[in-house]
């Protein structure tokens, strides 16, 4: 055999084979034999089997570092103990991939999770950091998946920068105290991030799209959801956000656009809509049995086929801007002179029968709406907004000068200048 | 004359038996099925419950508490039978007849931590396996306080 082809046939066995091979380094030997604080350097290699941390280390894994899961049994578990890293590790498994429980001090970083039933597992926990995690959950429906994140009976919870697609709940967090969501994107799951019975909660910054359901809000209290970008949820039972059975929530600075029904308030009090961005949803929002203190205000409709639909008790509409209002504003103070009635037939009628969205667009419920129109001119009460917003709040741009690209510019215009005369001059 | 008394009688019979309607659970569909009062799609279908309405409709819930919220809120007059899943076996069994189990730390989709089974023992059994609880019947279930319990 030439030279030539035994580097070939060498190199070919370093290119394909040695990334599968089973590594030497024993994993749950340098964890054991690891003293509190010490780092444990996992080199790369694929290794197998169901690992256990239970003193103050940092599990550090490098490129090509991977964990596999053995059986049902989860790849990692961290348990009674306090002050843990684990950064830079490849994660899969038939079922979960990290479990932690009773653990004060939870750093997990950096880390890819594949092909596992459910990929971060947190219970009875306290200072707890999940950020830069990717979890891909396998094909197939959400009802046969795990979650992405999932944290229980926990306190003082950040989860940030994640990326997480094709799972049940992206983020599930349940019986937890003060915790922040933010800068996540959850794509293709059930819901994009899922709370119950939580308090003292903030989703900053999110992305959620292609799910069943945005941000799906239950039994929790003292919320706030800001600047997220809620998209895309056009399913029978789709929601940009619902809640459920919350109190003392704000909902600001959101674009919630294309979803079936862009945010929901049911069974919930104190709740304030304000100054968010809604877009061509099916329904914008939606409110029943929602305390009387529940308002939406300063927010802009665009597009959407309903504005507004609720149940008897309604909730109230004040300043938001409505680009079906046809009013006008002779007193030139930016809202109209007549107030805007969001109340429907046919919106009231769908949350009775959310069938009834298949007839959205039909000729029929087109002349029901247009006659709603000119009858509830007379409506005082419900869903009605009397200082509409005329004009979208724009951002008025001034006449502002950069003073670097004048002076270039000009430098440009005057060489050219000299330029052009020692040509005609020579 | 004899048959037409056998005539009548077998009218009867028939008319009788249209009378009786019977209410069979139906399956679970986890890619549209909802839970009718919280909205949750029912995806942990060993805890779900479905209401058989006497106008043909079917209602369903992702936990007993929601089953037992709409019944509070609507009554039993509409209701043609009532289901819940046996947590042992993953079969439906009548709500009006099953035996609840009650624990805070049991795990369900609201958290309730109320469980059913068709008998007494295998509540029991239950119970050894997965820790003690509290042995309840439908009528307890009317004034449980539903919520997470601390």
């Amino acid at each position: 055999m030439g030279l030539v082809k035994k580097i070939g046939f060498a190199l070919l066995f370093y290119l394909f084979v040695s990334q599968t091979v089973y590594a030497d380094f024993d994993v749950q030997n340098a964890i054991d034999a690891a003293k509190p604080g010490e780092v444990v350097h996992i080199p790369a290699g694929r290794y197998h089997g169901n690992f256990i941390v239970t003193k103050p280390i940092m599990l550090q894994g490098e490129e090509g570092t991977e964990l596999i899961a053995e059986g049902n049994e989860p790849a990692l578990r961290i348990e009674n103990t306090a002050n843990i890293t684990v950064e830079n590790i490849t994660l899969s498994g038939k079922n979960k991939a990290i479990v932690a429980s009773n653990v004060d001090g939870l750093e997990l970083r950096k880390l890819q999770i594949e092909d596992v039933h459910t990929g971060v597992h947190v219970q009875s926990s306290k200072n707890v950091r999940i950020h830069e995690v990717n979890v891909t959950g396998n094909e197939g429906h959400y009802s046969q998946k795990g979650n992405g994140i999932a944290v229980f009976k926990s306190e003082d919870i950040i989860i940030e920068d994640n990326t997480i697609e094709q799972v049940q709940d992206g983020i599930y967090v349940e019986d937890v105290k003060r915790i922040v969501v933010q800068r996540n994107k959850v794509t293709n799951s059930r819901y994009g991030t899922h709370f119950m019975y939580t308090s003292d909660a903030e989703a900053l910054f999110n992305t959620y799209l292609h799910n069943v359901t945005g941000l799906m809000i239950m039994m929790t209290k003292d919320i706030l959801l800001e600047s997220n970008t809620v998209a895309n949820h056009v399913d029978f039972n789709g929601y940009g956000m619902l809640l459920y059975d919350v109190q003392q929530a704000e909902i600001k600075f959101n674009t919630i656009k294309n979803n079936r029904t862009g945010v929901a308030l049911q069974k919930s009090s104190n709740v304030q809509v304000e100054t968010n961005d809604f877009q061509m949803n099916q329904t914008a929002l939606e409110g029943t049995k929602v305390s009387e203190d529940t308002t939406a205000s300063n927010n802009s409709f665009t597009g959407n086929i309903l504005t507004a639909r609720s149940d008897k008790q309604g909730f109230k509409l004040v300043g938001n801007y409505y680009d079906d209002y046809s009013g006008i504003d002779l007193e030139d103070n930016g809202f109209g002179d007549v107030p805007y009635v969001a109340v429907s037939s046919f919106g009231q009628w769908m949350v009775r029968q959310p069938v009834y969205q298949y007839f959205v667009e039909s000729p029929s419920v087109i002349l029901l709406t247009s006659l709603d129109r000119q009858i509830n001119k007379t409506e005082k009460n419900m869903l009605v907004d009397n200082t509409p917003r005329l004009a979208m709040k724009d951002t008025e741009e001034k006449n502002k000068m950069n003073v670097v690209q004048m002076l270039v510019g000009l430098f440009l215009t005057l060489s050219s200048l000299w330029l052009w005369k020692r040509g005609i001059t020579e | 004359m004899k048959k037409w008394i056998m005539i009548v009688m077998l009218c009867c019979g028939v008319l009788v038996g249209c009378s009786e309607k019977t209410y069979e659970p139906r399956e679970i569909v986890s890619e549209t099925d909802v839970c009718k009062i919280c909205n949750m799609s029912i995806v942990h279908n060993a805890y779900a419950g479905q209401i058989a309405l006497k106008n043909g409709d079917y209602e369903i819930f992702d936990d007993i508490g929601c089953l037992m919220e709409y019944i509070e809120a609507n009554g039993e007059d509409e209701i043609g039978a009532a289901y819940i899943k046996d947590a042992a076996k993953d079969e439906w069994i009548d709500v009006f007849e099953a035996v609840y189990v009650y624990n805070k730390d049991y795990w369900t989709p609201m958290n309730y931590g109320v469980v059913a089974f068709d008998t007494k023992e295998a509540a029991q059994e239950w119970m050894s396996k997965e820790g003690d609880g509290q042995l309840l019947t439908y009528t307890d279930l009317d004034d449980f306080k539903w919520g997470i319990h601390e």
